[in-house]
């Protein structure tokens, strides 16, 4: 079946899109709002996305990649943020692997290698 | 010779047939390191520092009732990072106890979850583990999840748990396999007993507990499983704390027993029987004397078998390379450069005979050996003074000699003792007990009553500890000691 994208904005969209595809294997990119011209305010984030989008054909079978842009700066600087305080994000861009303690942070977006590990390994 | 090829891209790994040892051009790797412990991490991420290829095999054989853990080794997964973190929820408990005396007023009972506590630990450990998992990539170390062995003096076989096997060869080797729990060899013992290997990751709550035991492992986990408020026995065959100071381990038995834990002295289990089924069933143990004939019995919900720990060494090919091993305890000596009996061949951690099982102990013989082998440097692994913590209810710190091991080396005539009881400040309020925390020291009188021995019961003893560890590294004498101004009021100024 191979994986799919799903691109969603703020935390409660994030949400119901990964509890509805309870029981698949999700994988989550968080960046930072993008601009008419399409770019995010966030620098690491432009950087990152590439990467990642480079190795989404590593996905396992039935997996669900969720594209997720947190908010503008504003938002994402409050301590506050729902992404800080319930999942635990501490920057953007993060990549993790829903439900479980695997992610990467920042500037380990940038590695491929990295990232490949993320998608395929236990 | 006739040489078996592998159905591999490798063509030029062959398996060593005939005697005949193919020379290969060159190595695989310059460093492979069996196991990705405490020791064995470190080690390899210090090669990768010098720009060498190495390459580590982590493998955890799961146990009887088939609990398994990711990359660290014993001290991240089934050691001292879940031992703290539960040791630390049961102190809570008794905080929250004590709070009620400082004015804190909460109605309701408190009680604890099992499985709220486990489930936090244990994805604290899953983020270490995958921390580790990034930091050998991103250091270009290879891992492997497989059961690594040697074939061969340059080569060793790694089997992953789909059985596949892989050759790989290199120049250099470290055994960093550590231990596992050792378990009584009595029937019902591997089918129905835990080890702290399960302990830490156990699906439901224990429930009432007998721990078979009396080693550090032993007493902090019944110590923080009484804490969280189960029914604890520890059954004891001889001494509390093997090794230890006696006068502090018995301080540290004395304490338990009146805070809650029931003691069965100079009995050994011969059988472990199931009355019961379940999440925990009920199981009935039969334990024998070893005074005499008697035989009790005793029904609990789990048994905890916390008797010791053997090396795995026996099965990882050591005879084909001729590394000797001690054969009754499978220890690996070494000299004091960790070097095995074979020159390319060394070993770090709790496998080394008559060396110190300690993490930081393997972390730093495995960064020393590493710069010696691969930065020119000549420093050695300084395994005197080391200091310990034990995190039993009431906390052990110790550096140096015991009292029984000083008078032994330098004669009873020869040492002084200092000791003192305190009460710890935090401890007034909520009338805890008045007269257990305590403190000793050793001096050498023949050289300048120097101090070869500190021992601490009382809260934070690990702190405590490894201030006092520095400066007796440093020459620390009693006159010193004096003359050094007290912190107050805190305990460590006794």
């Amino acid at each position: 079946m191979g994986w799919e994208e799903m691109q969603v904005r703020g935390y409660p969209e994030f949400v119901r899109t990964a509890q509805s595809y309870h029981g698949r294997p999700i994988f989550a990119l968080f960046c930072g709002d993008k601009d008419a011209e399409g770019r995010s305010w966030c620098p690491d984030c432009v950087t990152a996305e590439p990467v990642v989008r480079k190795e989404l054909h590593n996905l396992p079978d039935q997996s669900v990649f969720i594209y997720c842009l947190v908010g503008d700066r504003a938002y994402w600087k409050d301590p506050n943020n729902e992404f800080r305080r319930n999942l635990k994000l501490t920057g953007v861009p993060t990549l993790l692997k829903y439900g479980t303690p695997q992610k990467l942070v920042e500037e380990e977006c940038f590695k491929a290698e990295l990232v490949r590990m993320l998608f395929t390994e236990d | 010779s006739v040489q078996a090829q592998k159905e591999e891209d490798n063509p030029e790994k062959t398996m060593e047939v005939n005697g005949l040892t193919p020379v290969p051009d060159s190595y695989d790797y310059d460093l492979i390191v069996i196991g990705g412990g405490s020791g064995g991490l470190a080690a390899a991420k210090e090669a990768a520092k010098y720009e060498k290829k190495v390459m580590v095999l982590d493998f955890v054989t799961p146990t009887p009732q088939g609990s398994s853990w990711g990359l660290g080794g014993t001290c991240v997964n089934v050691g001292c990072i879940p031992k703290k973190l539960m040791h630390q929820a049961a102190l809570l408990g008794q905080a929250l106890q004590d709070s009620r005396k400082f004015g804190w007023q909460f109605t309701e009972e408190v009680k604890h979850s099992w499985m709220t506590m486990t489930e936090s630990v244990q994805n604290y450990i899953g983020s270490l583990n995958w921390g580790y998992r990034v930091a050998l990539r991103d250091t270009k170390v290879t891992y492997e999840n497989a059961y690594g062995e040697f074939v061969g003096p340059h080569t060793i076989k790694a089997t992953n748990k789909k059985g596949i096997e892989k050759l790989y060869t290199a120049e250099r080797f470290i055994i960093a396999t550590g231990e596992r729990p050792r378990y009584l060899g009595i029937p019902g013992d591997k089918e129905y007993c835990i080890s702290s290997d399960d302990l830490f990751s156990l699906p439901y709550c224990p429930g009432k507990t007998l721990v078979v035991g009396a080693s550090y492992v032993a007493l902090e986990c019944a110590g923080f499983l009484a804490g969280l408020g189960l029914d604890v026995t520890v059954m004891v065959r001889s001494i509390l704390l093997r090794g230890f100071d006696q006068d502090m381990a018995n301080k540290i038995g004395e304490y338990m027993k009146e805070h809650g834990v029931n003691f069965i002295r100079e009995f050994v289990p011969i059988k472990v029987e199931q009355v019961e089924e379940g999440t925990p069933g009920i199981l009935k143990v039969t334990a024998k004397s070893t005074m005499g004939d008697q035989i009790i019995e005793g029904e609990y919900n789990t048994v905890l078998l916390a008797i010791g720990r053997d090396p795995c060494t026996r099965k990882i090919g050591l005879d084909k390379v001729g590394v000797n091993i001690n054969e009754k305890t499978g220890k690996i000596p070494v000299n004091d450069e960790e070097q095995t009996n074979v020159p390319h061949i060394y070993a770090v951690g709790d496998i080394l005979q008559g060396k110190l099982e300690l993490t930081p102990v393997a972390i730093q013989a495995g960064r020393l050996l590493v710069r010696r082998l691969y930065a020119g440097a000549t420093t050695k692994c300084d395994y005197v003074n080391v200091p310990t913590t034990v995190f039993t209810p009431l906390e052990y710190g110790a550096c140096g000699y015991s009292e029984e091991t000083a008078v032994e080396k330098f004669g009873q005539e020869n040492i002084e003792v200092y000791h003192s009881h305190f009460w710890p400040l935090e401890w007034t309020v909520p009338s805890r007990d008045n007269n257990k925390c305590y403190a000793k020291i050793i001096c050498n009188i023949q050289d300048n009553e120097r101090v070869i021995g500190f021992h601490v019961l009382g809260p934070n003893a690990g702190e405590v500890t490894q201030g006092f560890a520095a400066a007796i590294k440093c020459g620390l004498t009693k006159e010193q000691l004096d003359s050094t101004i007290g912190i107050h009021p805190v305990c460590a100024e006794v």
